[in-house]
């Protein structure tokens, strides 16, 4: 024993010399970031980002455009601003992203998946319009991409991940219908998924990653068995996310970023350990990733915005406790008050 | 959308800039309005392979033309020989890795390679395999490849022991590598022992077993090299938080039996209170309640509304069946599902019983390793104390010998964990909510051991920087308890669980909030001095406690309220003595 501890020192003493350790990878806030947050900008940033179509960025992320349109819609309904967009247009353009077989489609012409029929179903949610579109054939859409072993698959294709675990019973959930799957194997699937520290990944086997976590709590949220989940190591690891620069990065060892801030925080919310956080650090950071020239939130300070960033910088900023923005709920990323209306209330540990 | 950094530039670059935009966005839209047509019109052919490879260089997230692809290669199966489809396949994944080495964080891309893998005639798995060290030799934490890598070692049944080594070999160039240890964690329970050491449970992993919930069939000899190999880690770079993390793991304590750990009742309330080993939905279950050789009709209830799996839950028994003080009566709890029950005699002359295996029977809150291997604990905690001594500021080893003090001897090691906390909460404020949680838990698991042995159904809390409540369903027995002068903010609804309570003293918190009592069907006197209580609606759950009579509310900003003491003798009719 005596000689092992001695090699044991012998390497610490080495590494002292040879080994840099780790860096601890962050980024430094500047003094002139912003510290207030600046509303109006935001708002107005995401009433002109649908009006540049012809724009070669915007045309590239086609292929997320019912997700983006969720983002744009739902951070404006949590800044109050919701009537600024047009919804005649967009419930339209849902309609026509339906397809036979009933899933909902990133844009026209583009194919089906769970992804993009969740959005759309927030989307209509969020408008009270959920009878736009075929109701009973997203049901069947949905239940079709269950497999043998309860998970779900992105689309006719087969792609198993716990987010579409999460896509299908939010979807179902919203509209009423969780009982048209098999959600006691569903359940078994996603706990199949955890991991030893807590976490969740998209396979069984995979690593923890905040934005799973997310979708697993989220998931487990919705289907009431949030008491499987072992919280205290779960929050551990959550709260080991934030960087002295108060960020939150979604692994160890990776870079601050304002979504990992959502995916993080929310994921605490759900499990009841928020308060393991700095909020108040946190709270800067988010505030320090807005642009003050153009509105809108980056992924970090001094990169570009995008309307992404923007809903999860303003949501974190709403389960932090800003009285500005609306109470957001932290299982459906949309405002408390659209779920209160529909008499969904998600589960949460105390 | 990530890491894309502002740059400011010249309004002439700005206009150039979008002449080059205006020209891609052209050439983007005639190959995409050509892509759909053809996806529209049916028409599966080579063209369309082509025409979607160049869109898909440039943006592989466009799944649609991922799909679309397949589609057409579904369709080419049909019409050439198998050894053109190896060819044509062969390409395809020629074309997926250029688009990784672009984008190797493309779900599309990896999703791909996969299904074109499952699709070759000849696949060649030891290409794959390589392809993925070459990736993960640019970038160990991708994701991606390692799930890649995962479903590769499945499909072609590389061996544990070979993936193991493959660990070995990465942790070895660089310890800071949280993926590589994630992935040791998911082999270590696969991996047969090489001789017939006894491992602590048999090695009867399900389908979906996750490291979580059966971590710990980890054999005995496996785990101390682990232990080994971490002490490594943390002596190389005592910083690096992954090797921690999973030392943590490898501290931890392998599952509870699944049991009725306690069966308590009381002839009074013609009640009966069950505790389980885990949170159960107990409606669910299949619990069968026989009293004197008779199967009783009952409905079980949680102790809150708000649970619907809990640890503790009761029922009503018939009226009069229990209570004439003159009669002895026998009760079982059969948890049939899980083919294990609980008996419980209530003896004439006796108001209530109770039948259970305490936390200290039950050695809750210590290692399980063999007695013979806690000299290797002892041993652990010696080199994190040698490299606390090197580190006194280190979180990660100060964190790590608490849970090892608490392994070997919970209440021997109770100051030096203590001071220990105090210092993390020095040199890690940001958080310190965390481990002000933390040290009330190992407070109150503490407490629970004492008066275990002393074998009291008292409990006291008092002054112990409490701030937060748990295990509150090991002190289903408990008549009086202390809480007096912590940091408390909630008796939360868990509170409930204590159905024998009869004396609570909170004094000197900031409580604003108490859910938790609720129906407690015995508690009389309250006091809950110098809190945070502010409105009424707040005492409204003590409502459904029938036999209050005494409380205490001094210094709590609702006295100052006008007419209190009218509304809150409307509230609580059987408050006797209100103090305010
Ligand atoms: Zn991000």
């Amino acid at each position: 024993m005596v000689s092992d501890q001695q090699n044991l020192l012998f390497t610490y003493y080495r590494s002292l010399n040879c080994y840099k350790g780790t860096q601890i990878k962050d980024v430094v806030i500047k003094p002139d970031a912003p510290n207030s947050l600046i509303l109006d900008k935001h708002a107005d940033y995401i009433a002109a980002y649908g009006s540049k179509k012809d724009d070669y960025e915007y045309t590239l992320s086609e292929y997320l455009r019912m997700s983006g349109i969720y983002w744009g819609l739902t951070v404006m309904d949590l800044m109050g601003q919701l009537d600024r967009m047009n919804q005649e247009e967009i419930i339209d353009f849902i309609k026509s992203c339906q397809h036979d077989c009933g899933g909902i489609s990133a844009s026209t012409g583009h194919d089906p998946h769970l992804l993009y029929t969740l959005s759309a179903v927030q989307i209509l949610t969020l408008y009270d319009r959920v009878k736009a579109i075929d109701v009973d054939k997203v049901v069947d859409y949905v239940r079709g991409l269950q497999q043998e072993d309860g998970s779900f698959a992105g689309d006719k294709w087969g792609e198993i991940d716990t987010r579409f675990s999460f896509c299908a019973v939010a979807t179902l959930a919203l509209l009423g219908r969780l009982d048209a799957v098999d959600v006691g194997k569903a359940v078994e699937f996603v706990l199949s998924c955890m991991n030893f520290d807590g976490g969740f990944g998209c396979r069984p086997g995979s690593e923890s990653h905040a934005g799973q976590i997310y979708c697993c709590t989220g998931f487990l949220s919705i289907t009431g068995q949030l008491h499987q989940v072992n919280a205290d190591l779960l929050g551990w690891w959550l709260c080991e996310r934030q960087l002295p620069s108060g960020g939150l990065n979604g692994r160890p060892e990776k870079l601050p970023d304002v979504c990992y801030s959502w995916w993080v925080l929310a994921a605490l919310k759900i499990i009841g350990r928020i308060h393991w956080i700095d909020k108040a650090k946190l709270r800067a950071f988010i505030l320090a990733c807005q642009d003050e020239e153009t509105g809108g939130f980056a992924d970090r300070p001094g990169d570009m915005v995008d309307p992404f960033h923007t809903l999860f910088g303003v949501a974190g900023l709403s389960l932090l406790g800003d009285e500005q923005i609306k109470p957001v709920n932290p299982v459906f990323c949309m405002p408390e008050d659209v779920l209160q209306r529909i008499g969904l209330h998600p589960d949460l540990l105390t | 959308m990530h890491g894309r950094v502002k740059v400011k530039s010249t309004a002439q670059q700005e206009e150039e800039k979008r002449k080059e935009r205006e020209k891609k966005l052209k050439v983007y839209l005639s190959a995409r309005d050509a892509v759909f047509s053809k996806k529209s019109n049916g028409v599966l052919d080579e063209e369309a392979l082509q025409l979607t490879q160049q869109l898909l260089s440039s943006n592989p997230d466009f799944a649609t033309l991922w799909n679309f692809r397949r589609e057409i290669l579904l369709h080419l199966e049909t019409v050439k020989e198998e050894e053109e489809m190896q060819k044509l396949y062969e390409l395809e994944l020629l074309f997926t890795e250029s688009c990784l080495k672009v984008n190797p964080k493309s779900y599309g891309s990896w999703h791909h390679r996969g299904w074109v893998s499952s699709r070759l005639p000849r696949p060649d798995w030891p290409r794959e395999l390589s392809l993925c060290d070459r990736c993960l030799s640019v970038d160990e934490r991708n994701f991606h490849c390692w799930d890649y890598r995962r479903f590769v070692v499945k499909a072609s049944g590389v061996p544990v022991s070979q993936e193991l080594r493959f660990t070995d070999r990465l942790i070895g160039s660089n310890f800071s590598n949280y993926s590589s240890w994630h992935y040791r964690s998911t082999l270590l329970p696969l991996l047969q022992p090489g001789t017939p050491s006894p491992c602590r449970k048999p090695a009867h992993v399900s389908p979906t077993a996750s490291p979580q919930t059966h971590g710990h069939r980890v054999c005995e000899e496996q785990l101390l090299k682990e232990y080994e190999l971490v002490q490594n880690a943390f002596f190389t770079d005592p910083n690096d938080q992954s090797a921690w993390f999973y030392y943590r793991w490898l501290l931890g304590r392998a599952e509870r039996e699944e049991m009725i750990s306690c069966v308590y009742v009381s002839r009074e309330g013609e009640r009966v209170t069950v505790a389980f080993s885990k949170l159960v939905n107990a409606p669910a279950e299949g619990l069968v309640l026989v009293l004197d050789g008779q199967p009783q009709q009952v409905e079980w209830r949680s102790v809150h509304p708000l649970f619907r799996h809990s640890p503790v839950w009761l029922c009503e028994l018939p009226p009069g069946s229990i209570s004439d003080i003159n009669n002895e009566h026998n009760l079982t709890v059969h948890w049939t599902e899980k083919h294990t029950h609980r008996d419980c005699a209530l003896y004439t002359g006796r108001l209530e019983s109770w039948c259970r295996d305490s936390a200290t029977d039950q050695e809750l809150f210590r290692s399980e390793l063999s007695i013979e291997k806690t000299s290797v604990l002892q041993s652990e905690l010696q080199s994190c104390g040698q490299l606390l001594e090197l580190e006194p500021q280190n979180k990660w080893c100060l964190l790590t010998t608490i849970l090892l003090m608490r392994a070997l001897d919970p209440l021997g090691h109770e100051r030096e964990t203590l001071a220990h906390f105090q210092t993390l909460k020095e040199v890690d404020p940001m958080r310190s909510s965390y481990y002000s949680d933390l040290c009330s838990k190992f407070m109150i698991e503490n407490t629970i051991l004492k008066m275990e042995y002393a074998e009291v159904r008292v409990f006291s809390l008092s002054d112990k920087n409490l701030s937060t409540l748990c295990h509150l369903d090991q002190l289903l027995l408990v008549t009086h308890i202390n809480l007096s002068s912590n940091q408390l903010l909630k008796l939360p609804p868990q509170f409930a669980m204590l159905h024998c309570l009869k004396v609570l003293e909170a004094d000197n918190n900031a409580i604003e909030n108490l859910e938790g009592l609720y129906q407690l069907p015995k508690l009389e006197d309250v006091s809950l001095r110098n809190n945070h209580i502010s409105k009424l609606s707040t005492l409204e759950p003590l409502v459904s406690c029938p036999k209050l009579i005494r409380l205490d509310l001094r210094g709590n900003p609702i006295t100052k309220t006008a007419n209190i003491q009218a509304e809150l003798a409307q509230l609580l009719p059987s408050v006797t003595d209100l103090l305010i």
